[in-house]
């Protein structure tokens, strides 16, 4: 599998780690524990297209959401998390 | 509780006091470079130089800093720095692009250090001193890209990986920094950035790889 | 002993080189051949037949094939620690001085015990593992599988370890191309001019495929003059490179391709420094296949005996290698295309015996090549073949009608047709489709980016496949960006095939499909009977298609076999699934150089070498070589030196490389709050010049790392994990700055390289640093309290980071230096320490130490533990949010039986303790009702002269002094440990902050 990194191109599969699904998003501090129990262990098992989290630790140490196909491994889009590099967010 | 004496064999050296010490720099790849020829006979198909001692001090960028960061490197080093995988020679150093936002200053001389940059960039970016964390080492000949291809995923074609142009990729499972210099006469010139603690490990595993090329093997203080 | 005479080679013609005579041994005897012969066409020059025998029955059998498809001609080549088996003959290029030995026969080729097999052959049908070893099951070990082992099987595998080197390499590209036959050679031409960056492989030692053997016109070109003139031409294109003894041999995801290179497989043994095989893995955006199709065999009773031959081959000894698998020869066919071999056998000067075609209808242009060549013409088919191990002698004929004939012959070429090369295409679950027309499979689609043409589509005619491959090509180029003008294509016309299928004749006598696995025509028929109706379990049932050939001559033939006795047609039977690869690739090209001490990277320790030459033990963690103790003359055992080692550091000064833990600096103005996120504990509130110990949770609560962070200034913490997790907890790091909290402004760059670090422990620490620390520094208690961190110049002029913090419970400072000064400060602190017998201690030591002053380590940070559980509840903070505060909280985590860290000792003092050993209240029986831990971490201390450790146990810090049972099932051994204090050196901590 090759990966689009938006900053360095093209690259194989050995220079990204795979995290998981990029949707659950962290509850804030008072979310209460069956909020953050639903974001660390619920997760839906996807066949089809998927957003993903993959850290580019083999390049440029960015971590990158990867939208998978998970029955073709086709990836249809590759974007820079929000704090890759010095963007600040909304800026 | 046991608290048994100092082992005989200990020779207690009274009134021993070393005014100096010796601070001499010994580089990673010390004893594993053997200056001269390994692998096949006849004309070397790979040459590679191992650069010592030089200052490498990588510029990150703030949060939403990134032009302010890019006014202070154009206005210290005269070149723009690389906001892709590039590098931006200048005078006195190397500008290399090695991460979204960061790049690294390579140089020699004592000129472009930690302490000198950080008064430069204090505003706008956070420094970090890596120059005895990588080692450096020169990569050319005719076979320099064959060779290369054992180790590097990426596409080292000169249409694609053209002089001046930088990848932060891995090696040997190893993350390296590598960059296009300028071409020695007709032949490319690849520089690589490996970290200090793998650098012996790499080495042999470039010399097994350029062995039936014929290597010649060298060090050099010149940045090229 | 003088080679024998090539008795079957033709005085001219041939792609081998008459002046580059070759010897060769097979089975102890000497033979010579030509440079460009194969080891099988050098056996045919010579007259040899029978090269082997099966796989289960010991039946003699010869050379059918002559590519990569071969079942039969399987061969041990080389000797010695280079001896491989199951070699190809039919591909292994012929060297000077080659060695092979025929497999699978004992004691000799001609003279095989074993082929008695064939006479219990009824016991060896179909499923005959499976039925008739049912059972006792221990019998399996003892009896069956030893006798199954030396009766059923092929070659012998090297004993010795491969001397040779393999490696790997990246290759990227435009558009590859498997097979350099008309097809893919006109692909490459095409996308070649078109300006693409091309790879051909070839698994070939020439490119040219069918057109080495079989000729024809192009461009109104001898086909072997259009071949030197198109090689030229692409050899001028610098973007095209032909790599020959290359099999491409599967395809993965995002346009990356496998294949093997043979480099040095064609010498006795590779030329010094150079590789005998190279695995490449080529990135490339377009793929054409133009790998072909395989001639198919018809399945009939004595189909394996030596002699008979696939059509195709026996054109290719002949018209290629100018070598004669016969000197009389007959044809069995149900295609126009085998007559081809007729053609070139009559050309040769070789007699035909006659044509045996299952077809109705014949082309005046044959019937009249018969007439004029006074050969018969036999409608009908052979049914059996009489002959043995010296091969062919007579086919019996069943005719259209009824009537039976017989045959004379020493040899038989068979044509079934052709079978398009599918596996490529179909690699990703991909199914081919049948087509009638040519009653074969062909590519039903493909993976992304890669395209079938030519004779691997399904179009056999050499127009054809150059229209086809050229067209592929061009396409493939343009799809890629490139938009040069492919040219002109190459022009030829198309020879007719008109085929009438025919799988499998009836008759008596085995009738072979798979001949590498000896599996019959009736071994189908059983299976299906048995109810085996799908493929894949008729596959597996009769191994059928599961030799080393992957069924590449019997897989088509099976299902239809298999079609006919169910009443279905083929399509409706389908196939089993493709996988690769395509042809064996043998293991140590996919280690390539890792392999022994390379068989990963190793990282080493700015004071390696230092250590190195001082004896030093080292041990792998992880990827690094750390010293593990440095044994001294005389020492006996490590115990003794890791002994000598704390007692010196205990009671004067000692030194330890800690480099290794990972080093990260934390930049920017949140970048404590950006610690107060990822640590259970306060780190914005941190002085500048402090260290703190530091805990980090997973997002689930139990522990992942931990480490000393210290502030070196308003914007600038130092971060420290440990040497496990190094790599792990930078990415964590990065995934809370990136992912999850992008609004802090902090960065990070590990610098675990740019620091070389040491831990100097011991009463008599600040003596030595006074000896190497600049005079002026004030390193008392009060100018340096604990875990206070600071600059401080060393004599002789450079600078150092100095940290007070203690691991191992005495007396200490870690000490920093950028990493190249790293060996000239251990040495430094061997001059500076001679005085107070500075000694240097590995990890064992450092180990013990830290046992001994109640420290968790990897051990007890095990991925199943609370801060609670290590005694660190009271680091986390309730005044603010950080990673796994939420779940940290569950009940279960928090419950007050859960196992928690606690001290251990036995009581009988002499007892040697072991990790892993569970813990079982007393008196009560050893099992997992009453398990309540296990032992984490022991050692022997040396500072209380007995065996301590340290164990997870429910409720343990209430049941200080209890004793309890330590049951260890894996070692056979049960005593009694008391449970105490974890701390079990310098309680109150006095001495480190001393």
């Amino acid at each position: 599998m090759r990966i689009t990194c938006p900053f360095c191109g093209e690259r194989e599969l050995g220079e990204f780690t795979y995290l998981g699904d990029a949707k659950p998003v962290r509850p804030a501090a008072d979310a209460g524990e069956d909020a953050v129990y639903d974001y660390v262990y619920l997760r839906d098992n996807i066949a089809g297209v998927m957003s993903e989290n993959w850290y580019h630790g083999g390049g440029c140490r960015a971590w990158l959401k990867v939208t998978r196909n998970t029955l073709t491994h086709e990836i249809s889009a590759v974007e820079p998390a929000a704090g890759a590099g010095a963007a600040k967010v909304g800026a | 509780m046991s608290n048994s004496a100092i082992p005989s064999s200990t020779i207690r050296m009274e009134g021993v006091s070393v005014a100096e010490f010796s601070w001499e720099v010994r580089s990673p790849l010390d004893r594993a470079l053997v200056a001269g020829r390994h692998g096949a006979h006849g004309d070397a198909g790979v040459s590679l130089t191992e650069i010592r001692n030089f200052d490498l001090v990588q510029v990150m960028a703030r949060r939403g800093k990134t032009s302010e960061m890019a006014k202070v490197a154009k206005a210290r080093f005269g070149v723009t720095a690389p906001v892709t995988p590039q590098t931006a020679p200048t005078a006195d150093a190397t500008l290399i692009w090695s991460g979204p936002d960061q790049f690294f200053v390579l140089s020699k001389g004592g000129k472009h250090t930690m302490v000198a940059l950080g008064q430069a960039f204090a505003s706008c970016a956070s420094l970090s001193d890596q120059s005895h964390a990588r080692v450096l080492i020169s990569i050319s000949g005719a076979k320099a890209r064959t060779m290369l291809a054992k180790l590097s995923s990426i596409d080292l074609h000169p249409a694609v990986l053209g002089v001046g142009a930088a990848a932060a990729t891995s090696m040997d499972h190893t993350s390296v920094t590598l960059w296009r210099g300028g071409d020695r006469g007709e032949q490319a010139v690849f520089n690589l950035l490996v970290f200090a603690t793998f650098a012996e490990s790499l080495w042999h595993t470039m010399l097994d790889s350029a062995a039936e090329y014929g290597v010649t093997i060298g060090h050099s203080g010149e940045l090229t | 002993m003088m080679a024998a005479a090539q008795t079957h080679r033709l005085t001219s013609g041939g792609l081998v080189d008459r002046s580059a005579p070759l010897s060769f041994r097979f089975d102890g005897q000497t033979f010579s051949g030509f440079k460009g012969d194969t080891l099988a066409s050098a056996l045919v020059a010579n007259g040899v037949k029978l090269v082997g025998r099966s796989f289960k029955y010991h039946r003699p059998r010869g050379i059918l094939t002559a590519g990569s498809e071969e079942p039969n001609a399987l061969v041990e080549l080389r000797s010695g620690a280079r001896r491989e088996p199951n070699t190809k003959a039919t591909t292994a290029e012929l060297y000077e001085g080659l060695e092979a030995a025929s497999q699978n026969r004992w004691p000799s080729l001609n003279f095989d015990v074993m082929s008695v097999n064939q006479l219990f052959a009824p016991i060896f049908v179909a499923g005959f593992y499976y039925k008739t070893f049912m059972w006792p099951a221990k019998f399996w070990e003892a009896i069956y599988e030893p006798a199954i082992r030396r009766a059923a099987g092929l070659g012998r595998a090297a004993v010795a370890s491969d001397p040779d080197l393999y490696d790997k390499a990246w290759a990227h590209c435009d558009v590859v191309i498997a097979g350099s036959g008309p097809a893919g050679l006109a692909a490459a031409l095409a996308a070649g001019r078109s300006g693409a960056r091309v790879i051909l492989c070839e698994e070939d030692f020439v490119p040219g495929g069918r057109l080495l053997a079989d000729g024809g016109t192009i461009d109104g070109l001898p086909a072997a003059e259009w071949l030197a003139r198109t090689l030229a031409e692409l050899a001028s294109l610098p973007d095209v490179r032909i790599m020959t003894r290359t099999t491409l041999f599967g395809v993965y995801d995002g346009g990356t391709y496998g294949a093997i290179e043979r480099v040095n497989d064609h010498l006795p043994s590779p030329p010094e420094h150079e590789v005998r095989q190279r695995l490449w893995r080529i990135v490339a955006k377009r793929c054409v296949v133009a790998a072909g199709a395989l001639e198919r065999p018809i399945v009939f009773a004595g189909n394996d005996t030596p002699g008979v031959m696939m059509a195709s081959a026996m054109r290719s000894y002949i018209g290629r290698y100018a070598a004669t698998p016969a000197k009389r020869i007959a044809l069995f066919t149900n295609n126009e295309d085998g007559w081809r071999t007729v053609e070139t056998a009559l050309g040769a000067g070789l007699q035909v015996a006659a044509v045996i075609d299952a077809r109705a209808e014949i082309s005046p242009a044959h019937r009249s090549l018969a007439s004029k060549s006074g050969f018969p013409v036999l409608h009908g088919s052979v049914s059996s073949v009489d002959g043995g191990k010296a091969g062919v002698r007579t086919l019996s004929v069943s005719l259209t009608g009824g009537s039976r004939a017989e045959v004379e012959a020493d040899g038989l070429a068979v044509s079934g047709g052709w079978n398009p090369t599918v596996g490529l295409t179909s690699y990703h679950r991909g199914r081919p489709k049948w087509r009638d027309d040519i009653a074969a499979f062909v590519p039903d689609g493909a993976p992304p980016g890669m395209v079938a043409a030519g004779a691997a589509n399904g179009a056999f005619g050499l127009g054809a496949c150059l229209r086809e491959g050229f067209e592929a090509g061009a396409a493939a180029a343009r799809d890629a960006g490139r938009s040069g003008s492919a040219g002109s294509m190459p022009v030829a016309d198309d020879e007719a095939y008109s085929l009438t299928p025919l799988w499998h004749v009836a008759g008596k006598g085995k009738a072979f499909v798979d001949q590498q696995h000896d599996v019959t025509a009736s071994d189908i028929e059983l299976a299906q009977r048995e109810g085996f109706e799908s493929v894949e379990h008729l596959k597996r049932y009769t191994t059928l298609g599961m030799a080393t050939d992957q069924g590449k001559t019997s897989n088509v033939a099976g299902l239809a076999i298999m079609a006919a006795v169910a009443g279905r047609s083929i399509p409706e039977t389908g196939t089993t699934i493709y996988r690769p690869p395509y042809v064996p690739v043998a293991i140590g090209a996919f280690a390539g150089h890792h392999r022994d001490e390379n068989f990963h990277a190793t990282r080493l320790t700015p004071s390696h070498h230092w250590a190195a030459e001082q004896g030093a033990i080292f041990v792998d963690t992880g990827l690094w070589k750390r010293a593990q103790w440095y044994p001294r003359a005389g020492e006996k055992d490590w115990l003794e030196s890791v002994t000598r080692e704390v007692k010196a550091v205990r009671s004067g000064v000692g030194f330890c490389d800690v480099s290794t833990l990972g080093k990260i600096d934390v930049h920017g103005p949140d970048a404590g709050a950006f610690l107060d996120r990822v640590y259970i504990n306060t780190f914005s509130n941190l002085a500048v010049g402090k260290a703190r110990y530091g805990l980090m949770l997973r997002e689930d609560g139990f522990v992942y790392d931990d480490g000393t962070t210290s502030r070196l200034a308003e914007d600038h913490y130092f971060l420290t994990t440990t040497t496990a997790k190094a790599g792990l907890v930078m990415q964590h790091l990065e995934f809370c700055r990136q992912v999850l909290f992008p609004e802090l402004d902090v960065q990070l760059t590990s610098v675990s390289d740019q620091w070389a670090q040491f831990s100097i422990a011991g009463p008599k620490t600040r003596d030595l640093l006074k000896e190497i620390v600049d005079p002026a520094e004030d390193l008392s208690n009060e100018g340096f309290p604990f875990m206070g961190v600071r600059e401080v110049s060393l004599r002789g002029g450079i600078k150092a980071r100095l940290f007070r913090i203690s691991f191992s419970g005495e007396m200490a400072f870690e000490i920093s230096v950028p990493a190249r000064h790293g060996e000239a400060l251990v040495r430094n602190l061997m001059i500076a320490g001679a005085p107070f017998g500075v000694t240097p201690y590995g990890t064992e030591t450092l180990g013990v130490m830290r046992i001994e002053k109640g420290h968790v380590a990897g051990p007890e940070l095990s991925g199943t533990t609370t801060a609670a559980d290590l005694g660190l509840g009271k680091m986390m903070s309730t005044k603010k949010d950080f990673i796994g505060r939420v779940m940290a909280g569950r009940e279960a985590l928090v419950a007050a039986n859960r196992q928690v860290v606690v001290g251990i000792k036995p009581t009988d003092r002499a007892r040697r303790l072991r990790s892993g050993a569970h813990i079982i209240p007393k008196g009560l029986t050893p099992g997992p009702d009453n398990d309540q831990g296990y032992i984490t971490s022991v050692c022997f201390s040396p500072t209380l002269d007995q065996w301590i450790g340290l164990a997870l146990v429910e409720r343990g810090r209430e049941r200080i002094g209890e004793i309890v049972h330590a049951h260890d099932p894996l070692r056979g051994e049960d005593y009694d440990v008391e449970l105490c204090n974890p701390v079990f050196y310098d309680p109150d901590g006095g001495r480190q902050r001393g």
